[in-house]
């Protein structure tokens, strides 16, 4: 059972007069099997909120844990082993390397880490998010919506047991962004991940086993 | 090195102007250095023939051999185991016309300078005028049997045989006796030349010894000319740093936020270095591959009184001079890397 444990997590940026409180005494936990929401206004702290539960910022004050160790006492190393290993970022943008194919992209995670998705499992997964087409092209002959799909699946292929996600449907249609809301609850539900994905698509409240609404830096659960 | 790999083919624009750069930059490297040692072995090549270690001149010839005279009683008192030079430059015709300007340099048939002398054509024989000269003469179009006329004389020196790689202070040598080369010089001898270093205590009042790379180092214009030629390559080398450097800066920071996502990713600082270092290493390379066989082409291809020698230990000193100027130049890059922070990049 893997768990994402917030305690009192406290963000503030600058000093002084310019001084920013962007997250403020959160407490917040995660569970396997668990397709969560987050979402709030823009500038509100999703991106920070994210960002610190997957180790890429450490929090003012307060402690993440992550499967029962806290991320900040890890080395670097070990950070990135983890989100090598453990994490599957999808992120607002850039998210895809300019040079390599799609299916480079994948090529690249082989590289450095054995024991992906199966071929069958991956093709599926493709074949889900309607890549299958795409599997030859570089990042710049695809849409915006595509390019999410593919960061989609760049970030599922590693198998991970947390996918932190932030506006993962931002450029989907309501047909493509149920789609992948559902796929992505699927592998929360029947693979035991922990799946946090941050938006402002309210259409998509409805798929999730919560719902928490960040503003102006506090965070509630309102479903 | 999947990812250095795949990034040079798609940018392959980019990456070939970076070669193109580093190979403009070595191939003006090795012909440098190829000129400089060219014309050293034009001033010195014949010294080196003589495989020695000390020469025994005049206190107050500055190491100058023209400007050594050493009297017999010092010549005396040194150990006869050493090599007794007279030096003499002037300008010789042949009969039918061909000029050279020429070192005429006596010593003893029996001295072992002259022992070593190899020889390409002809014998080894300078009895009775008769003289072994620089193979210059050869190509030149000088024939065993020819006589030289020296200018402002009525010597002549009969060739007798043509000996490799005899240039001093960029003019051909002719070997001639100690008989021969007196009237020129009043018999003066200008320098003893050892094969071991002497004990100090051997050295009589009024002559110093100098080793034979000092000796050299002071051969007219030869330090002058060398440190010009240093004062170039060095430049080169910086010239070299910096374009590499700043190449590979402007490409890290253009995909700086691409390499902040792969960090976010998992992909460990370390791989991303590697991958540059890799590049810059891959770059050099084959920039400097290119240089060096246009080097040998063009050192072909140059009119023989260029004297440019590319020989293979400026090859590799060259190569892994500009290897190291460009795995150097990735610092900076390396730098950047390592300091880009995915949270920067992705706080959007
Ligand atoms: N490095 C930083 N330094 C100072 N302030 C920051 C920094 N990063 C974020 N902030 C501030 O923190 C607040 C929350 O930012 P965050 O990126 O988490 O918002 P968000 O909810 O993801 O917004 P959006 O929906 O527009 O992506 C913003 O007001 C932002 O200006
Ligand atoms: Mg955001």
């Amino acid at each position: 059972m893997s768990n994402l444990i917030f305690e009192s997590v406290t963000k503030v940026f600058g000093e002084g007069s310019s001084k920013y409180v962007a997250l403020e005494n959160i407490n917040f936990k995660a569970e396997s099997g668990q397709l969560i929401l987050v979402v709030g206004p823009s500038g509100s702290g999703k991106t920070t909120f994210l960002t610190i539960a997957g180790g890429l910022q450490t929090p003012t004050e307060g402690d993440v844990k992550i499967n029962d160790s806290t991320i900040k006492s890890l080395s670097e190393k070990q950070q990135t082993k983890l989100r090598l290993e453990k994490i599957g970022f999808v992120l607002q943008s850039y998210n895809l390397v300019p040079f390599l194919t799609v299916e480079e992209q994948f090529k690249l995670v082989d590289k450095l880490k054995k024991q992906n998705l199966t071929e069958q499992k991956m093709h599926e997964l493709l074949s889900d998010l309607g890549l299958l087409e795409l599997l030859k092209k570089y990042p710049n002959q695809l849409s915006g919506g595509q390019k999410q799909r593919v960061a989609i699946a760049r970030a599922l292929y590693t198998d991970p047991d947390y996918i932190l996600a932030d506006e993962p449907t931002a450029a989907l249609d309501t047909d493509r962004s149920m789609k992948v809301i559902e796929l992505l609850r699927d592998l929360a539900h029947k693979r035991n991940k922990i799946i946090i994905v941050v938006t402002h698509d309210l259409r998509l409240k409805n798929t999730a086993d919560k719902v928490y609404q960040i503003i102006d830096g506090k965070m509630q659960m309102i479903n | 090195m999947f990812l250095a790999i795949k990034e040079m083919l798609h940018e392959k624009l980019r990456y070939s102007l970076i070669v193109v750069l580093i190979f403009l930059v070595s191939y003006l490297l090795i012909i440098l250095t190829g000129l400089a040692t060219g014309l050293a072995n034009l001033n010195k090549a014949a010294i080196n023939e003589w495989d020695a270690s000390s020469i025994v001149l005049n206190s107050d010839s500055e190491g100058r051999l023209q400007q050594s005279f050493l009297s017999q009683d010092e010549v005396a008192s040194l150990p006869n185991n050493g090599t007794r030079i007279s030096q003499y430059s002037t300008l010789v015709k042949s009969e039918n016309g061909l000029k050279e300007n020429t070192q005429l340099v006596g010593l003893d048939s029996k001295s072992f300078i002259f022992k070593k002398l190899k020889i390409t054509s002809g014998s080894k024989n300078i009895r009775n005028n008769a003289g072994v000269v620089s193979d210059k003469f050869k190509s030149d179009g000088f024939k065993i049997g020819d006589h030289l006329l020296v200018a402002n004389s009525s010597l002549r020196i009969k060739i007798t045989g043509f000996t490799p790689r005899a240039t001093l202070s960029a003019l051909p040598v002719v070997y001639i006796s100690p008989d021969t080369i007196q009237p020129l010089n009043k018999g003066v001898t200008n320098a003893v030349v050892f094969k071991n270093k002497l004990k100090n205590s051997k050295i009589p009042k009024g002559t110093n010894q100098l080793s034979i790379s000092s000796f050299i180092k002071k051969l007219p214009g030869y330090s002058a000319q060398q440190l010009t030629f240093d004062f170039m390559i060095a430049f080169l080398y910086i010239i070299i740093l910096i374009v590499i450097s700043i190449f590979l800066y402007i490409l890290t920071v253009q995909k700086l936020p691409n390499l902040g996502v792969l960090k976010a990713q998992g992909v460990s600082t370390q791989y991303l270095i590697l991958s540059t270092l890799f590049q810059s290493f891959i770059i050099s390379v084959i920039g400097v591959i290119i240089a060096i066989i246009l080097g040998e082409i063009t050192a072909i291809t140059l009119p023989s009184e260029v004297p440019i020698v590319i020989d293979k230990s400026n090859i590799i000193v060259t190569g892994i001079g500009i290897i190291i100027m460009s795995l150097l130049g990735a610092l900076i890059p390396i730098r950047q890397i390592a300091k880009v922070d995915p949270y920067k990049i992705i706080g959007g």
